[in-house]
């Protein structure tokens, strides 16, 4: 009995401990942002730092407030920026899912796929996607296709070479028990490899939506009229440094909202996968 | 995966080695025809081998191919050296120590989902388009999955391992240097080979929104002087060079960490 009471005695105070250290945690976490911005602010409102190069964080907060139902400097109003740029990134990032994904796996698992695609693609992979813009802009002008193409490029490379990996590392033994029990070819690819690849598909799906997001942004700020890339380039030529860093952290905060939903998709599509 | 049986084995080798073949033949021809058809979107691979010629005659902005090449590759240098110094140190720091976790790691969090070009109209606003603030983009680039990549590797060594280390009495930073950066090794090279894709980039869009020199504003210049075979020797240039950067990197890796394979 007392060697019970014991344990359930060192279980509490492992238990506090836990959440002392949980809490300390938080706290610094807290501490580190806020003693950044309260130099940011101190550094500024001292004139160390010139306002015109770079505005405290309490005009920044200003900015975007202002921004959200005024058009100046660039024309827009911050929302439709934001739906702007949220509509060329997604299509773009989406159609290479639709197109990249099935691609690298049918390559990965057929042979004779692998040898035909595979040289092409080689060609195009080293290409950084920001060096397609120019010859894209000539071709197509600078619509929302023409940016959605660039998007796809960027988000295309990663989506197929993660696919084709996965597919490729299937395990043997699974896929020799499924033609022992004489599954024909296309269903051990359907039912066996397919489900074996996703944890990497996902994985080649998390760096394609980081590259949409940047690429984004470049595209945005050489061939646009509106968009959240748009909007920091003219902040810059309007010598508008606080319109410049509202769009950086509307762009980080996007970004990581994205990256946050595409995190619960892959948990729910890989739920049945069991951690050891 | 297939097997590749139910065609004689003749069939098996003329497909085998015959459609990469078809496949670069395709390409060509597509490339010939479409820019024969449209010279004004597209040049052909004669136009664009003349031009590449030319560019060694006729320097543009006073240097050749070679010299805009140089130019691009030495910013990438100098700011991978200076983001792996500080990269790896700061992704050892954060992985290893809570305190400082909890501390910059969350200062970090913060700043990184601001994809480096978005850094672009700031740092020009703030340092004009010379030398230095196309290096410090860079950085910024090449720091971000430096510091993702190590302080990952270190979180995520055995914990039994660090204990075998500290029965045998080992104190903190001999197991640091003995136990755990050996077995981060992977990781923090997977992030130096992101970090060198991802600066080749970067430094392309830093030098294609504002540079005299430097292969991405070669293709600025030639996109709006409407001379596309220079976009096109541009690009292909920049598609060798990351690529030739790319092979090194992996004899580099089987040389460092041979384990991994």
């Amino acid at each position: 009995m007392s060697e019970r009471q014991d344990l359930e005695a060192r279980l509490q105070s492992w238990r506090q401990n836990q959440k002392k250290e949980t809490m300390e945690y938080v706290l610094l976490s807290g501490a580190g942002i806020l003693t950044v911005l309260l130099v940011w602010q101190a550094v500024v409102m001292t004139g160390m730092v010139n306002e015109r190069v770079l505005p405290a964080p309490t005009t920044i907060l200003e900015t975007l407030i202002f921004k959200l139902g005024n058009k100046a400097p660039d024309g827009n109003v911050l929302s439709v920026n934001i739906l702007a740029s949220l509509q060329v990134a997604l299509s773009g990032f989406l159609s290479a899912i639709v197109i990249g994904v099935p691609l690298g796996l049918v390559m990965g698992w057929w042979t004779y796929a692998d040898r035909f695609i595979r040289p092409i693609f080689e060609l195009v992979r080293p290409v950084p996607p920001i060096a397609w813009i120019p010859l894209v802009v000539v071709w197509m002008g600078v619509g929302l296709q023409a940016k959605a193409l660039i998007i796809f490029f960027t988000a295309f490379v990663p989506c197929v070479i993660n696919s084709y990996t996965g597919i490729k590392l299937t395990s043997k033994t699974l896929i020799d028990v499924s033609r022992t029990f004489g599954a024909p070819n296309y269903e051990i690819f359907r039912k066996v490899g397919v489900p074996s690849a996703l944890p990497m598909v996902f994985a080649g799906i998390r760096v394609a939506l980081g590259n949409s997001w940047s690429t984004l942004v470049a595209a945005e700020m050489l061939a646009a009229s509106a968009g959240l890339g748009y909007m920091i380039q003219i902040g810059r030529t309007v010598a508008r440094p606080d319109i410049v860093i509202v769009g950086m952290v509307v762009i980080g905060a996007i970004g990581a909202g994205l990256s946050l939903i595409l995190s619960r998709a892959e948990k729910y599509f890989l739920r049945w996968k069991i951690n050891r | 995966m297939e097997r590749m049986n139910g065609e004689p084995k003749a069939l098996r080798n003329v497909l085998y080695w015959g459609l990469p073949v078809l496949a670069i033949g395709l390409i060509a021809i597509g490339w010939i025809a479409f820019s024969g058809s449209n010279p004004d979107l597209m040049p052909s691979p004669a136009a664009v081998w003349s031009r590449f010629i030319k560019t060694f005659t006729k320097p543009i902005a006073k240097t050749t191919l070679i010299g805009h090449a140089w130019a691009s590759l030495k910013r990438v240098l100098l700011a991978l050296m200076a983001a792996w110094a500080f990269g790896i140190s700061f992704g050892i720091l954060i992985g290893w120590n809570k305190k400082a976790r909890a501390f910059f790691g969350s200062i970090f969090e913060v700043i990184r989902p601001i994809p480096p070009i978005a850094w672009i109209p700031i740092i020009i606003m703030w340092f004009g388009i010379g030398e230095f603030p196309k290096i410090l983009l860079v950085f910024i680039g090449t720091f971000v999955p430096l510091v993702i990549n190590t302080s990952t590797g270190i979180e995520m060594v055995d914990r039994i391992n660090i204990q075998v280390g500290q029965i045998f009495g080992g104190n903190s930073s001999q197991i640091l240097k003995d136990i755990v950066i050996p077995t981060a090794l992977p990781s923090i090279f997977a992030g130096i080979r992101t970090s060198v894709s991802s600066g080749w980039t970067t430094v392309l869009a830093a030098e294609m929104l504002g540079a005299n020199a430097g292969l991405g504003s070669l293709v600025t210049r030639g996109w709006q002087g409407s001379d596309l075979s220079l976009v096109m020797v541009a690009v292909i240039t920049i598609a060798v060079i990351g690529a030739l950067l790319s092979v090194i990197l992996q004899k580099l890796e089987k040389v460092v960490c041979p384990w991994n394979h």
